[in-house]
């Protein structure tokens, strides 16, 4: 479970989170949207310990992130898959290499990493391009592939920052298609997002933030 | 089985998972290096270069203390007596410069003595013996308390020199002294100018390196976030500079290696005409031991200095 517990950000005098409570319960998938400058990201960095907030708490399964120092950065951000709205591929290795790394990082033997990156291709459909080159592949591909990146080493949250943003429609359908079968696997999932006929086509939890507060919680 | 139990199972040893990203690490860093051989060729030339160098004069220096060796003594005043001048008198002389505070010890070479030893040292005994005398006079050996400066080691012989019954005072070894000074400028010379020669290779290395890291940003980002910690993230750019730095160290032996070997010919021949037994002493184990080490070291530490600043960067928030 994820837990905003008042948390405040301030950027000199702007305010980019201001009490914000907010509460995404465990295996449930929910989407967070609101226009650019609202907190999204903001909200995303902090819960990834990429920033800490300047007031307030974010409580992970009711442990506070904010002890959280050090090399215990690494292991907490290893319970987290992020999907990032530029997918941030490395092009200096093939798609089972990207794909390969948070397995590597977390000290899979090769056999077994290997055997889980092609589990995670077959999932979102790009076996056959294991071997590929990043650049070789279509803007849709290549977001399959962070996915399976994000997925690879079964985490207990999925967080995707406008996951389907330069997308067509017809592949953001086929995108979140992909996060609501992790999310009927068991895994926690954020979406940020402000990709209109996704969120319409949604019947999960939207949250919407506005000047860095939560406007409504509403089951659509 | 739950699933952090089915984790841990996949999960090999902590030890095992180390040594694999290690190798990965390196056998990706070098390939990396192999795929840019112009660069790679020219980093391990310049760091060869700066260890070369020092080492070639390190090996000169080597040398020449080879030859100097053979006329270790400590700088003496040769007393050459007036032909004429009689053993007792000799004798008396001696104890005379003995009882100077400045004189430490003085040794007396009997003529008859010395003429029989350089009979034997000599083929000259013919030539000798068509003399009517021995030529060689009585001489005394002093060894001065202070021999340290030119200075005082002539003031001295000037003053042996005033004595009567003496023909000649030859301060004889003070080539040495210069030679042993030399020698230690020259080590001197030879340490100033490797620490400085290998600061330029740590810089250039270091600077090679930073260029390396800035290409792969993205690949230190994209690891921050997932969660790789910073040794993991550095890892790679450590490697790299391990293997320029072995790298360089190699090519440096092999460049002292042809030196050596283009330059054995002659400072052989050199020596033979010196009428020295000694022959060239060649680099051996040492040297290529010590170049790769020290490469290789330096390699880390560039690596260490140009990763450490990047970090920092991205550890305060600067990168994103």
């Amino acid at each position: 479970m994820i837990e905003f517990d008042r948390v405040s950000r301030r950027f000199g005098q702007q305010d980019a989170l201001r009490n914000l409570n907010l509460q995404v319960d465990k295996g449930e998938m929910a989407l967070l949207t609101g226009h650019s400058g609202a907190g999204k990201s903001t909200l995303l960095r902090l819960l990834l310990l990429l920033d800490r907030p300047t007031g307030g708490q974010i409580l992970v399964d009711g442990q506070s992130t904010q002890q959280i120092q050090g090399n215990a950065v690494g292991h907490y951000r290893r319970r987290f898959g992020v999907v990032f709205q530029e997918h941030r591929l490395l092009f200096d290795r093939n798609v089972h290499d990207n794909i390969a790394l948070p397995l590597e990082i977390a000290g899979f033997s090769p056999q077994e990493a290997s055997r889980r990156v092609r589990a995670a291709l077959d999932k979102v459909g790009l076996l056959a391009k294991e071997r590929a080159d990043p650049t070789a592949l279509s803007g849709g591909e290549q977001q399959r592939v962070a996915i399976a990146r994000a997925v690879v080493a079964r985490p207990e949250f999925l967080i995707a920052d406008e996951p389907t943003g330069n997308l067509d429609p017809a592949l953001s359908a086929e995108i979140m298609t992909l996060f609501e079968a992790f999310n009927q696997v068991g895994v926690t999932v954020l979406l940020a997002t402000h990709d209109v006929s996704l969120i319409r086509r949604s019947d999960h939890r939207l949250m919407t933030l506005s000047a860095g507060q939560l406007m409504q919680a509403e089951v659509a | 089985m739950t699933q952090p139990q089915k984790r841990d199972q996949a999960r090999w040893g902590a030890w095992a998972a180390w040594r694999a990203q290690h190798r990965t690490a390196a056998s990706n860093s070098w390939q990396k290096l192999v795929a840019q051989p112009a660069v790679t060729g020219i980093t391990w030339l310049v760091i060869a270069i700066s260890l070369a160098l020092p080492s070639a004069l390190l090996l000169t220096l080597d040398n020449l203390r080879a030859v100097a060796g053979g006329v270790d003594r400590p700088p003496q005043l040769s007393v050459l007596l007036t032909g004429d001048t009689a053993l007792p008198v000799a004798r008396q002389l001696q104890r005379t410069l003995e009882s100077w505070p400045e004189i430490d010890d003085v040794v007396l070479l009997d003529r008859e003595l010395a003429l029989s030893q350089f009979l034997r040292q000599t083929d000259l005994a013919a030539v000798m013996g068509s003399l009517a005398s021995n030529p060689l006079p009585h001489t005394l050996i002093a060894m001065p308390v202070d021999a340290s400066s030119e200075a005082v080691m002539t003031e001295l012989g000037q003053r042996v020199q005033a004595l009567s019954g003496i023909d000649r005072v030859i301060v004889d070894t003070r080539w040495v002294a210069r030679l042993e000074t030399a020698l230690q400028a020259g080590w001197r010379w030879v340490l100033g100018l490797g620490t400085v020669m290998l600061m330029g290779a740590v810089l250039v290395l270091g600077n090679t390196l930073r260029l390396a890291i800035d290409a792969r940003k993205d690949e230190i980002l994209v690891v921050h976030l997932i969660g790789g910690s910073p040794a993991f993230a550095r890892r790679p750019f450590l490697y790299l500079g391990l293997w320029y730095g072995l790298g360089g160290g190699m090519v440096a032996t092999l460049l002292l290696m042809m030196m050596t070997w283009w330059m054995t010919g002659p400072v052989n021949t050199l020596f033979v005409l010196y009428e020295s037994p000694q022959t060239m002493r060649v680099p051996g184990a040492f040297y290529p031991m010590t170049l790769t080490v020290l490469g290789g070291s330096l390699g880390l530490l560039s690596a260490r200095l140009a990763a450490g600043r990047y970090f920092r960067q991205l550890m305060s928030g600067t990168a994103s």
